[in-house]
C-alpha cells in the first residue's frame, strides 16, 4: 500500500512539472562550417539566454571544422534524419545549395502556402540587399524557382586582385602604378630588376607566386561559372565594365581552346623560363603552402588574392609590409558563386522550422546576437577600445568561428584598425559592385557527367603546369587540347551553351 | 610422444639453407626492414626540424636547424591531446576486448563440424567481405536504428564483427584443434563452455592473439567512423585529432579561391607541418611498443599445436 502511495505521489508531481516543461525553450540545432570552437560554454550561457528571452529559442551548435563538414553535411540530409534545423550550405561544399535543393534536403523560405520569410523574416528581407535574394533564387524540387537558404551579407563580389607588395616594390624604384600600367604581360623589366636585386647576397628569390589554379580568370577576365566545379569552361566578361558582355557576346567556351589562354600561357612560360615563378607552385601538393607561405612571409613582389574590402589593412600588419590590392576588373563582380557563398538553409527533416527562420532572422538583424556568436563575449574573447574597436584576447583561439559562415558581417563592430565606420564603408563598397550579364547562370553538369568525370582527369594532369609556365605550351598545349577533344569537351561546350541561350531566354 | 632433435647451435648445419641463399634472404629481408622503419625515421627527423627549414629545403634528412617547436606546439593543446589519448586507448582496449569475444564466440561452432548451420553462417559472415550496403545506409541504421552518435558506441560497435578475423580465427581452430580432443573431453564429461574454456581456448592462444593484434591496430588507426559519427570534441580519439588537422589543410588548399581571403588567415592558423609529424609520432610510439608484447604470441602460434608428435 505504501508503495502504491508513493507511485501516485511521485505521478503527481511529474503531473505538476507538465506545464513547466510545456514553456521551456525549442532546442535548434545548427551545423555550421569551418570554426575552430574548442569551448563554446561562455558564449552559450549569454546567448541561450538572450535567444530564450526574445524568441524563446535556445541553440545547440555543432562547429563543423573545414575538414569534417562535407561528410557530417552528406549524411545528416541523405539520411533523411532529423538531427539539424540549420544547415550552412553554399556553391562550393559538398552540400551545394542548387543541387542539395533541388534534391529537398531544404525547406523553401519564400513558399507560397507558408511563406516563413515573409512571416518571420521580415525584418531581415528588409535588411538584406535585394540581389543577394535574387542570387539565392534556385530550382527546388517542383521545379519552381524559389529561394531555400538566407544568403549571408558578406563580401559577396568578387574582386580578383594583384597582391603587390609595395615596400619592395618602391626599394627598387617603382611605384604601384608602374605594375598597374604594364599589366601581366609587361612585368618583365621589374621582375628582372627585383629578382637580381633580391639574389645579390646569393639567395634565391621568386617575384611571382600565385595560385596557379585560378590565376587565368585574373589575365582573362573569366569569372567562374556556377556548377563548372572542374574550371572547364569560359566566359569573357568586359573587364572595363563587368556589367556587359565582353568581346564576344554572351558565349560560354573551352577555357583551353582560346587565343588568350594560349597568349596567357606563353607569357606565364616566358616568366617561368625567366625564374621569376618558383617552380613549387606548379606542383599541385605544394602549391597552395608554397603561394601562402610566400605572402605571410612577405618573400614575393607580386601574387594574386580574391580580396575583400580593407583586407589590405590586415595582411599589411600581419607581414609587416605595405600590400596593395590591384583589381583586374574595374569594380567588384557579382556571380552566383560569390553570393552563394555563404548561406543558412533550414532543414527540411526540421521539426522547428518556423522556430529556425525567427533565430535566422534574429542572428541577420540583431548585432547583439551576431557579435556575441562570431566574436564571442565582451571581457573574455574581446575588449572594446576607446575608438570602439574590438580587440582580441587570448581566449579568441578556443571561439573563432568562420565570421563570413554566420551571416550579416556588416552588423559586426569594427576590428582594430578598420575605424569606426568600417562596416558602413563596407556595405557602401559592395553596394556598387556590378552584376555579370549572365547572374544567375548554372551550369546543369548532369547532361554531360560521364564527359566531364573523364575530361577532369585530363584536365587535372596539364592546366595547373600550363597556367604556372612549367612545361613548353608549344608541345604540350596541342596535347591537351588534342585529349579534351577526343574525351568530348565539345559536348560539354554545346550543352553549357545552350543551357545559357535557354537562361538568357535568346 | 615428443622424439623432438634437439639441435646444438653452431654443429650441424642440418635442415639448412646454403649460407649463400642465407646471405640473400638476410639481405632482402633486411632492406625490406628497413622501408619499413626509414618512413617512420623521417617523420621524427621532420617534427624535430625547424619550420624554416621546411619552408627553404622541404622535407629533408639533415634540415638545416632543429627545434622542439612542434613538441612545445602538441602539448599546449593540452587537455584536448590527453583527453583524446585516453579516448584512443579506451576505444581500443574495450574494442579489442568485445570484437575478440565475438569473433571466438562466432568462430568456434564454425569450425564445429557437427554444427549444422555452419554453411550458412559462414556464407552471412563471408558474404559481407565480398558486398557492402555502401556508406549512408550504412550511416543510417548505425544512426537511426542502433543510435550511434556522439558516444563512445559509435566509435566501438561498427567496428565489432570482422568477418576476415573470424576466418582467421575458424581457421586456427581447424589447423591446431583436432576433433578428436573435443569428443574426448566430451566422453571425460566436459560441457561444452568447459570444452570451450578450459580445454580450446588454452591452445588457440596464439590465434586469439593475432586477432587481437590485428582488431587493436585497427581500433587504434580508426578515424572514419569517427567523423561519420562523432562531432563532439571530447570523444574525438588521436587519429582524427591529426586526421582533422590534416583534412583542414586540404580542404583549404582546394577551395581556397572560392572561400577567398577569410581563407588565408584560416589557413595561417592551421597548425604547422612539424606539428603534425609530431602528432604521428604521438600516435605510432604506443601501438610500436605494444607490438613485441603480441608477436611473441604470433611466433609461437607456428611452432606449437595441440598434438605433438
Amino acid at each position: 500500500m505504501k508503495k502504491f502511495l508513493a507511485l501516485i505521489l511521485a505521478a503527481m508531481m511529474l503531473l505538476s512539472l507538465v506545464p513547466a516543461m510545456a514553456d521551456s525553450p525549442v532546442e535548434i540545432t545548427i551545423l555550421l562550417e569551418g570554426n575552430n570552437v574548442t569551448d563554446d560554454a561562455a558564449v552559450l550561457e549569454k546567448l541561450n539566454a538572450y535567444l530564450n528571452e526574445k524568441i524563446g529559442v535556445t541553440i545547440v551548435p555543432t562547429w563543423g571544422t573545414w575538414g569534417n563538414f562535407d561528410q557530417t553535411a552528406q549524411n545528416a540530409v541523405n539520411s533523411g534524419r532529423y538531427e539539424y534545423d540549420i544547415l550552412f550550405t553554399c556553391s562550393w561544399t559538398a552540400n551545394e545549395y542548387a543541387p542539395y535543393a533541388k534534391k529537398d534536403a531544404y525547406i523553401r523560405l519564400d513558399d507560397p502556402d507558408d511563406n516563413l520569410l515573409e512571416k518571420y523574416g521580415a525584418e531581415l528581407k528588409a535588411v538584406l540587399p535585394e540581389l543577394l535574394f535574387e542570387g539565392a533564387m534556385t530550382e527546388g524540387p517542383d521545379g519552381e524557382k524559389g529561394i531555400y537558404a538566407v544568403p549571408g551579407f558578406k563580401d559577396f563580389a568578387t574582386m580578383n586582385t594583384w597582391d603587390v607588395n609595395v615596400t619592395l616594390l618602391e626599394k627598387y624604384g617603382y611605384t604601384l602604378e608602374d605594375v598597374e600600367k604594364a599589366g601581366f604581360y609587361g612585368w618583365n623589366d621589374i621582375f628582372a630588376t627585383v629578382k637580381a636585386g633580391e639574389e645579390k647576397d646569393g639567395k634565391v628569390f621568386y617575384p611571382f607566386i600565385f595560385e596557379g589554379a585560378v590565376v587565368e580568370r585574373y589575365v582573362t577576365g573569366t569569372p567562374i561559372i556556377t556548377g563548372d566545379a572542374n574550371g572547364l569552361l569560359s566566359y569573357y566578361m568586359n573587364t572595363e565594365d563587368v556589367s556587359t558582355p565582353g568581346a564576344y557576346g554572351n558565349v560560354i567556351f573551352n577555357k583551353y581552346a582560346t587565343p588568350e589562354f594560349e597568349k596567357f600561357a606563353r607569357q606565364m612560360r616566358e616568366y617561368y623560363l625567366a625564374g621569376y615563378i618558383d617552380p613549387a607552385i606548379a606542383i599541385g601538393e605544394t602549391a597552395t603552402d608554397t603561394w601562402r607561405n610566400a605572402q605571410n612571409t612577405a618573400n614575393y613582389l607580386i601574387s594574386s588574392e580574391v580580396s575583400l574590402y580593407g583586407y589590405e589593412f590586415t595582411t599589411s600588419e600581419q607581414r609587416g609590409i605595405q600590400v596593395a590590392y590591384v583589381m583586374t576588373t574595374d569594380a567588384p563582380y557579382i556571380d552566383n558563386t560569390s553570393v552563394q557563398g555563404a548561406m543558412m538553409a533550414i532543414s527540411s527533416n526540421s521539426e522547428h522550422p518556423v522556430e529556425a527562420m525567427k533565430f535566422l532572422n534574429l542572428l541577420n538583424t540583431d548585432p547583439y546576437v551576431m557579435t556575441l556568436m562570431n566574436y564571442g563575449v565582451e571581457g573574455i574573447h574581446y575588449n572594446l577600445n576607446d575608438a570602439g574597436e574590438v580587440e582580441f584576447t587570448d581566449a579568441r583561439s578556443t571561439y573563432s568561428p568562420w565570421t563570413n559562415g554566420l551571416g550579416n558581417v556588416t552588423l559586426l563592430p569594427p576590428q582594430k584598425g578598420q575605424g569606426a565606420d568600417f562596416q558602413k564603408r563596407f556595405a557602401e563598397f559592395y553596394g556598387n559592385s556590378k552584376k555579370l550579364p549572365i547572374y544567375g547562370f548554372t551550369f546543369d553538369s548532369k547532361p554531360v557527367e560521364i564527359e566531364i568525370a573523364q575530361i577532369a582527369n585530363i584536365k587535372e594532369a596539364y592546366a595547373l603546369s600550363l597556367c604556372t609556365g612549367a612545361v613548353d605550351v608549344d608541345e604540350k598545349l596541342p596535347e591537351f587540347l588534342s585529349k579534351l577533344e577526343g574525351a568530348g569537351m565539345q559536348k560539354v561546350v554545346d550543352e553549357a551553351n545552350a543551357q545559357l541561350k535557354a537562361f538568357l531566354g535568346e | 610422444m615428443t622424439t623432438a632433435v634437439k639441435k646444438r647451435p653452431g654443429s650441424f648445419r642440418l635442415n639448412m639453407i646454403s649460407r649463400k641463399t642465407e646471405a640473400v634472404f638476410h639481405l632482402i629481408l633486411g632492406v625490406f626492414a628497413l622501408a619499413c622503419i626509414i618512413p617512420f625515421i623521417f617523420v621524427i627527423i621532420i617534427s624535430f626540424s625547424s619550420e624554416d627549414s621546411i619552408r627553404q629545403i622541404g622535407y629533408s634528412f639533415t634540415p638545416t636547424a632543429w627545434s622542439t617547436a612542434a613538441y612545445t606546439q602538441v602539448f599546449s593543446l593540452g587537455d584536448a591531446l590527453w583527453r583524446s589519448y585516453f579516448n584512443s586507448f579506451f576505444i581500443t582496449i574495450v574494442g579489442t576486448v568485445l570484437s575478440v569475444t565475438m569473433c571466438v564466440l562466432y568462430a568456434y561452432p564454425l569450425f564445429r563440424k557437427d554444427y549444422k548451420l555452419r554453411g550458412f553462417f559462414s556464407f552471412l559472415s563471408f558474404f559481407t567481405m565480398i558486398f557492402g550496403g555502401g556508406l549512408i545506409p550504412t550511416y543510417i541504421i548505425c544512426r537511426n536504428l542502433l543510435n550511434l552518435g556522439n558516444n563512445y558506441a559509435a566509435l566501438i560497435v561498427p567496428m565489432l564483427v570482422s568477418p576476415f578475423n573470424i576466418i582467421i580465427m575458424r581457421t586456427f581452430f581447424q589447423t591446431s584443434v583436432p576433433f578428436d580432443l573435443i569428443e574426448a573431453s566430451t566422453i571425460d564429461g566436459s560441457g561444452e563452455y568447459t570444452t570451450l574454456v578450459r580445454i580450446i581456448l588454452p591452445i588457440v592462444k596464439p590465434g586469439i592473439a593475432t586477432v587481437a593484434l590485428l582488431t587493436s591496430l585497427a581500433y587504434w588507426n580508426e578515424w572514419f567512423l569517427c567523423l561519420l559519427y562523432v562531432t563532439k570534441r571530447d570523444l574525438y580519439p588521436l587519429q582524427y585529432l591529426l586526421m582533422e588537422m590534416q583534412r583542414n589543410a586540404e580542404f583549404l588548399a582546394r577551395n581556397s579561391s572560392m572561400i577567398g581571403a577569410s581563407g588565408a588567415s584560416a589557413i595561417a592558423a592551421l597548425p604547422s607541418q612539424t606539428m603534425r609529424m609530431a602528432v604521428v609520432v604521438f600516435i605510432v610510439l604506443p601501438i610500436a611498443c605494444a607490438y613485441p608484447f603480441f608477436q611473441r604470441y604470433v611466433v609461437a602460434g607456428l611452432t606449437i599445436g595441440s598434438v605433438k608428435g
